[in-house]
């Protein structure tokens, strides 16, 4: 079980007891939540001006005495350079900054920690701790009768934040965590080191992040996003999500920023704010899809194509008429089962009677509404049945469980 | 959103705050470089020596506003303190080395301040084992308890005292051409006295402890790129300002003191270099001016050394932690003031050595800190586009080479026994 201070400059030897060279770096690939796995082994070689990677198939031990080989250097097919994505432990990782969340503090790694997990070698921890710092002085026999600890950091719960290790590592990885996973990390973190995690994140990220977070908390990364950049996030932000966040600003901010949205989802915005929070109004989105009753269905494929990348869901196609007004609403399922040359109005007769919603009604009708006729989406319209928008099945858990 | 203002109004008004918010870190390092130890230097230097080494004085004001702008430009780039950088690109041994030398020429430094203080309180008769132990018992629990932005300000204020040399230096009547001929021709006198002054007139001007200060001063702002090329005039005019000072010092002993042979000895004779202008009230003067330099000082060095190290070492620092959270940063903040009160509190022990011998300390460690930055600020690694250009490079490299070879020579001078 080596740390990697022991193993750095170790000679390393092939099956045939020739010296290969001497460890320069490690390199793993990082990966969220696990142990990540050691993917080469990076040799200087006293001949050679360039370093050159070794697969890790290809080591028999990696130990604190030595490092060996399975073959002969030369059939081992080494690499001059490494997919962009993989880490250096040693240029990379290794006595650089890591934010210690659980203490909300930046502590230096002094160490890293190695060893077997489900049978292959990977990166277990973060030495932090004054032993490592003298075991990387070489004085680790001053701890005799070792009275310091050693303090680790589990890697798997560095991995979510060890961007502040290296900012350029955070890019990478972020972008494949989901928007609500990062939220929580983002919820979890000091104001300071959050609005810098936001701030890091491209618009469109940024603007699903904020999406997920608690309004409270949003208020205040907004402001320390700064005009300029606030104004790019909420562009990104499709318009009832807009509207929530601008809803939890005050009044003359939010009309400020609605002045420099001026195209046509701030008209949608100005729409949607003037329902309350809790009822049909506020939580319904306007990015739904509807359709003629005179078009085929074939037609309705085509034009959902079109409309679907700015959708943020499809379980139903709304029918209205030219000015708006309610037909009726059909399943993708439907449509997609039924001959391709048929109207749409045809459809609709064959559908049950669709319940409605109101745009006062509030969250608990809205829920009884919604769970009696096992809806995922419910059409709003308003006195004269004129379709105002769709309330989804997630804006109302999010009603019901805001912390999740 | 807030700041609705009719921009062509306050457009003045607003880039004056915008320089003055950046402004602080080259015109504080600056002014603190005229510390105790930096007074005794250059009057010693003035009073013993003439004007004929202000050339060296010409050479490393541009020494000092080069590295001191590369100390600014690494900050801003990376955001982190030099001790921090080091960590990050060197590895543990290296970081220990380099903080080993800041350390022990900081300590040197605070001993300086220390005697200083005891020096300028001398001149009113107090004993400096009164004074002293005082002395480190309030600058420490100002630090611990007390506001420190607050009490380096009220020191910084009391440094502006210098002027009184600027107008000393008119009204004494110096030979300002002779003073300016110096300035262009190199003199070296070939024995250890003289390789002394001239490592110790670099070492109080550029200062390893200085090289730190200046870039966490511009990190702790959270100052950026984009304030580059405020930061660097005001660096440059910091370098020019302070030595403008210097310069006054030396012009001012050279034109009593060392006219009439008078070496310094203790504070008491650099003192009389004011009293052209200030008469019977020039050793108060002096005093007052040599108290509130080297508490300001006092102050800074502890604080500034704790902050690189912990930086260094991932250890916690600031003053918003208590003794508990942050054992380190305390304990190094009161080894650096206990180790240099010892030295100067030694009996018998010249004041006036203390303060130039720092200096020279100072001056032979400074290479070891240049190297460093000088590997960092050329990585591009670590500072991306923005490393340094060509001259930048000639006239670091040539400060560190001119003091390494001033300190073989005054090896190679103290074997030979080349002592006058």
């Amino acid at each position: 079980m080596p740390y990697l201070s022991q193993l750095l400059n170790n000679k390393i030897k092939d099956s045939g007891e020739e010296v290969a060279g001497r460890l320069a770096d490690i390199l793993i690939a990082p990966q969220l939540g696990i142990y990540a796995p050691i993917k080469f082994l990076m040799i200087k070689q006293r001949s050679q001006k360039k370093d050159i990677l070794i697969p890790y198939e290809y080591v028999e031990t990696l130990g604190q005495k030595t490092v060996t080989l399975k073959t002969l250097t030369a059939s081992i097919p080494t690499q001059d350079a490494a997919a962009s994505d993989l880490i250096y432990l040693r240029r990379q990782v290794m006595d650089q900054q890591l934010v210690d969340i659980s203490g909300a503090r930046v502590v230096r790694v002094n160490d890293v920690r190695l060893g077997m997990f489900e049978g292959q070698m990977s990166i277990l921890g973060i030495d932090v701790s004054l032993k490592g710092l003298l075991r990387r002085l070489g004085f680790e026999w001053l701890d005799f009768g070792n009275v310091w600890k050693t303090n680790l950091i589990d890697w798997r719960e560095t991995q979510p934040v060890k961007g502040f290790l290296r900012l350029n590592i955070i890019s990478k990885d972020l972008k494949k965590l989901h928007p609500a996973d990062l939220a929580n990390i983002v919820e979890d973190l000091s104001l300071k080191q959050g609005s810098r995690l936001v701030n890091f994140l491209d618009a469109k990220q940024a603007a699903q992040v904020l999406e997920e977070i608690n309004p409270d908390l949003q208020k205040i990364l907004i402001k320390n996003l700064g005009p300029k950049r606030v104004n790019k996030v909420l562009a990104q932000m499709s318009p009832d999500e807009m509207t929530d966040l601008l809803k939890s600003l005050p009044r003359k901010e939010a009309e400020l920023f609605l002045q420099k949205i001026k195209d046509v989802s701030a008209q949608k915005v100005d729409k949607l704010i003037k329902y309350p929070d809790n009822t049909a109004g506020g939580l319904m989105t306007l990015d739904f899809m509807s359709a003629r009753p005179n078009w085929t269905v074939a037609k309705t494929i085509l034009e959902i194509k079109k409309t679907s990348p700015s959708l943020h869901y499809l379980l139903y196609v709304y029918v209205t008429d030219n000015n708006g007004y309610f037909y009726g609403a059909i399943s993708l399922r439907w449509l997609l089962i039924s001959p391709s040359e048929i109207k749409i109005k045809k459809l609709l007769k064959k559908y049950p009677t669709y319940s409605l919603l109101r745009p006062n009604q509030r969250i608990p009708e809205i829920v009884n509404m919604m769970t009696k006729y096992n809806l995922f989406t419910a059409a709003v319209v308003d006195k004269k049945n004129k379709l105002l928008g769709m309330v989804g099945v997630d804006d109302v858990m999010r009603c019901l469980a805001p912390n999740a | 959103m807030k700041l609705k203002m009719p921009p062509k109004l306050n457009h003045l008004w607003l880039s004056f705050l915008f320089f003055f918010s950046v402004v602080g870190p080259g015109i504080i390092s600056a002014n603190a470089d005229n510390d105790a130890g930096g007074i005794t230097t250059y009057s010693i230097i003035g009073a013993h020596y003439g004007t004929k080494l202000l050339w060296v004085l010409l050479l490393i004001t541009i020494s000092l506003a080069i590295t001191q702008e590369m100390g600014v430009r690494m900050g801003l780039v990376t955001h982190q303190g030099l001790g921090g950088i080091i960590r990050g690109n060197f590895g543990v041994r290296w970081t220990m080395l380099a903080m080993i030398g800041m350390l022990a020429a900081n300590i040197g430094t605070i001993a300086a301040e220390f005697a200083g203080v005891a020096a300028a309180l001398g001149i009113g008769g107090l004993s400096k084992y009164y004074t002293i132990p005082l002395t480190v018992l309030l600058v420490w629990l100002i630090l611990y308890k007390g506001s420190f932005k607050i009490t380096q300000k009220i020191f910084l204020i009391f440094s502006t005292f210098y002027i009184v040399y600027i107008i000393n230096g008119f009204l004494v009547g110096p030979d300002f051409n002779q003073a300016f001929k110096d300035m262009l021709t190199p003199t070296i006198e070939g024995n250890m006295p003289f390789m002394l002054a001239m490592i110790a007139l670099i070492g109080t001007t550029i200062t390893p402890w200085g090289q730190f200060f200046i870039q966490s001063y511009v990190v702790d702002k959270g100052l950026d790129i984009k304030h580059y090329k405020v930061g660097k005039i005001e660096v440059y005019l910091g370098a020019f300002i302070t030595n403008i000072v210097s310069f006054f010092i030396i012009i001012s002993t050279a034109a009593t003191l060392y006219k009439h042979g008078i070496p310094i000895i203790d504070a008491g004779d650099a003192a009389r270099a004011l009293e052209p202008l200030a008469g019977q009230l020039a050793q108060g003067l002096f005093a007052f001016g040599l108290f509130a330099a080297s508490m300001l000082g006092a102050f800074i060095l502890p604080t500034a050394t704790a902050y690189a190290i912990c930086e260094a070492f991932g250890w916690e620092a600031g003053f918003n932690t208590n003794w508990k959270e942050a054992p380190f940063f305390y304990s190094i903040i009161l080894l650096c003031l206990i180790i240099p009160a010892l030295i100067v509190l030694l009996p018998k022990i010249s004041l006036v050595k203390i303060m130039i011998w720092s200096q020279d300390i100072n001056g032979i460690l400074l290479p070891l800190i240049l190297i460093f930055v000088m590997k960092l600020i050329n990585d591009k690694r670590v500072m991306g586009e923005y490393t340094n250009k060509l001259w930048g490079n000639v006239i670091a490299w040539a400060t560190i080479g001119g003091i390494i070879a001033a300190t073989l020579a005054l090896v190679v001078f103290s074997v030979l026994g080349y002592n006058s």
